[in-house]
């Protein structure tokens, strides 16, 4: 029971992170490959302020959360108006030297030998687990709720409008650049928020944790349910982590010698699985949802207003 | 002083590996517009199959280069012919078609680690010999891969500016229809640079390989550093990502023997979120 609870609330902390990849991948355009950068920083924060300084959890928690979103708002700053690819990459070096951090600086993250024991908050009540589970449920429920509503807020079309045609939205009066550097912080920060979160799951911090799957598994999951639907994220985490890390590895009666060949046999399917979708069914099992059809004769017609 | 020459002499034999990786990275990204992350697996690809061909048939390892660059190179082509070309031709973006070569390049990495597992391989090296230089060490082996590296740099770079071939890469990636239009058969084209990134790539892997091991990642622990010289020293310039690798390298050493090494790759990376930042417009 205690490990089912533990199981199901990282696959929440995964639909959260994928949700959050949903707003800056589907709904904004910036794709972010960094997301273990963002979410390992949160919770190594999270690890240090709590465990050497002695700080509440949650308190901890949200000072992770402060600073991460500066660092996304400054890392923001300096790349979010580059291409796709470039982006891309910039993040994706942004979590190597979160990586990189983690393992040299022993006197802040006590490197490879692990940083512990973080506890969870009220742990000494008997449904400290249980509450705390339920507690990452609402706050990932909370983000569902925040992005349905964006989609179809004003600030939402903005968003579209800037990744379907930036520069017709800023030749509109739109600031562009400053809405990308807001939302990225934000659910940038708010994926540190979720690895604050995830500290107190794990216990003991090593930088193993922090390994490029993670960053692969929200893709994969994203792109799988559909990036631009409201609820790929959930099709796409149940259909992966869901699957695999919990009916396979914990339920499937397999001995232990083949435990490492599952891992592999899964990050080979998850692989697989994202160069099937992005070939036969580039707008993933739920399609692009209500707003995010990209009407392709309405964008040339608009260009070609725009260019007259 | 003595520490800027130690920097400019362990930065080059260093960044041998690296040059042929980014100079094969960079074809791909000049000819198709966008990055191939799955090109890591071509440089694992390559110490492995010297590894088949070094360890397991027992060949000299110098002679084991030439079949393990080989089938590097096929395997490159055949991911392009049966993954990467059919996408293009869907019309995948190039931010998709990043994401893409990720989900191949983990495919391709498991697979391997399915096939062969995933403890640490060691290549038979030949004679070992420490030799002095100018007060440093290096052994025979160093110097023979550093020559070796210099003399595919050398045939790569003629090929690219000095060959047909070359031309017709430069032609087709500037603009494919007036390439075809005036006779460049692409297909046959893009499956010969292919071949050509993917056997740099496996070379590449072997020169990793032979100075420390070879292991299922990495292909995936360098290519960043790859993507990030190649960008810095402008898409499809074969040269210009000699002199960026080696600037890398001798950048590491330095850092390197001044403070940790791991804050090498730090540092690294940092400067190259800077540059991204600051040039405006191109791609990086």
């Amino acid at each position: 029971m205690e490990y089912f609870i533990y199981s199901l609330s990282l696959l929440v902390i995964y639909v959260g992170l994928a949700q959050l990849m949903h707003v800056q991948f589907g709904l904004l355009g910036i794709p972010n490959f960094g997301v273990v950068g963002f979410w390992g920083a949160g919770m190594y924060l999270t690890g240090v302020f709590n465990v050497s300084l002695n700080m509440p959890i949650l308190l901890s928690i949200l000072a992770a959360t402060a600073i991460v979103s500066l660092v996304a708002w400054a890392l923001g700053r300096m790349i979010l108006d580059r291409s796709g690819q470039a982006i891309l990459c910039a993040t994706l070096a942004f979590s190597s030297i979160i990586g990189v951090l983690v393992i040299s600086e022993k006197w802040l993250t006590n490197g490879v030998r692990g940083l512990g024991t973080i506890r969870y908050p009220f742990a000494s009540s008997d449904f400290a687990e249980l509450g705390f589970a339920i507690f990452i449920l609402s706050v990932v429920i909370a983000i569902f709720y925040v992005s349905i509503r964006l989609r179809d807020s004003r600030l939402g079309r903005v968003l579209l409008s800037i990744r379907d045609n930036e520069e017709l939205a800023a030749s509109l009066g739109k600031d562009t650049s400053g809405t990308k550097r807001l939302i990225f912080a934000l659910t940038c920060g708010v994926m540190a928020f979720l690895g604050g979160l995830s500290a107190p799951l794990k216990q003991f911090l090593v930088p193993y944790l922090l390994s490029p799957t993670v960053t692969f598994t929200v893709w994969i999951a994203l792109v799988l349910g559909g990036k631009g639907h409201s609820f790929g994220s959930i099709v796409g985490v149940v259909l992966t982590v869901g699957m695999f890390d919990i009916l396979i590895e914990t339920y499937l009666p397999l001995p232990p010698e083949y435990a490492a060949t599952i891992q592999n046999l899964k990050l080979f399917f998850y692989g697989f699985l994202l160069v099937a979708v992005i070939m036969f069914r580039p707008a993933g099992f739920l399609g692009a949802g209500r707003m995010g059809a990209k009407p392709k004769h309405a964008t040339s017609t608009t260009k070609q207003e725009a260019a007259s | 002083m003595q520490i800027a020459f130690d920097s400019v002499f362990i930065g080059l034999l260093e960044a041998s590996p690296l040059i042929l990786a980014a100079m094969g990275f960079t074809l791909i990204y000049y000819l198709n517009g966008f990055i191939n992350i799955a090109y890591a697996e071509s440089i694992t690809m390559g110490a492995y199959a010297a590894i088949l061909f070094n360890v397991v048939i027992g060949m000299n390892f110098y002679m084991a280069i030439i079949p393990a660059a080989l089938a590097s190179g096929t395997m490159s082509v055949a991911v392009y012919l049966l993954i990467f070309k059919p996408a293009m031709d869907r019309g995948v973006q190039p931010t998709e078609m990043i994401i893409l070569s990720v989900g191949v390049s983990f495919m391709l990495r498991h697979a391997l680690v399915l096939l062969v597992g995933a403890d640490n391989r060691y290549l038979v090296e030949p004679e070992i010999k420490y030799l002095s230089f100018l007060g440093q060490g290096a052994t025979n082996l160093q110097l023979t891969a550093l020559v070796l590296v210099a003399l595919i740099a050398l045939a790569l770079s003629w090929m690219i500016y000095r060959t047909s071939l070359g031309e017709r890469m430069r032609g087709l990636a500037n603009n494919p229809e007036l390439a075809a239009a005036s006779g460049i058969n692409p297909h046959r084209t893009s499956v010969a640079i292919w071949f050509i990134a993917g056997s740099a790539g496996g070379l590449s892997g072997v020169f990793t390989g032979v100075f420390s091991a070879v292991t299922p990642m990495m292909g995936w622990n360098t290519i960043l550093i790859v993507i990030m010289v190649t960008i810095i020293a402008g898409i499809g310039s074969v040269r210009g990502a000699v002199l960026a690798s080696i600037a890398a390298g001798v950048l590491t050493a330095f850092i390197t023997l001044v403070t940790k090494p791991l804050y090498a790759e730090a540092v690294l990376l940092i400067l190259f979120i800077g540059i991204l930042s600051f040039r405006k417009g191109r791609m990086a």
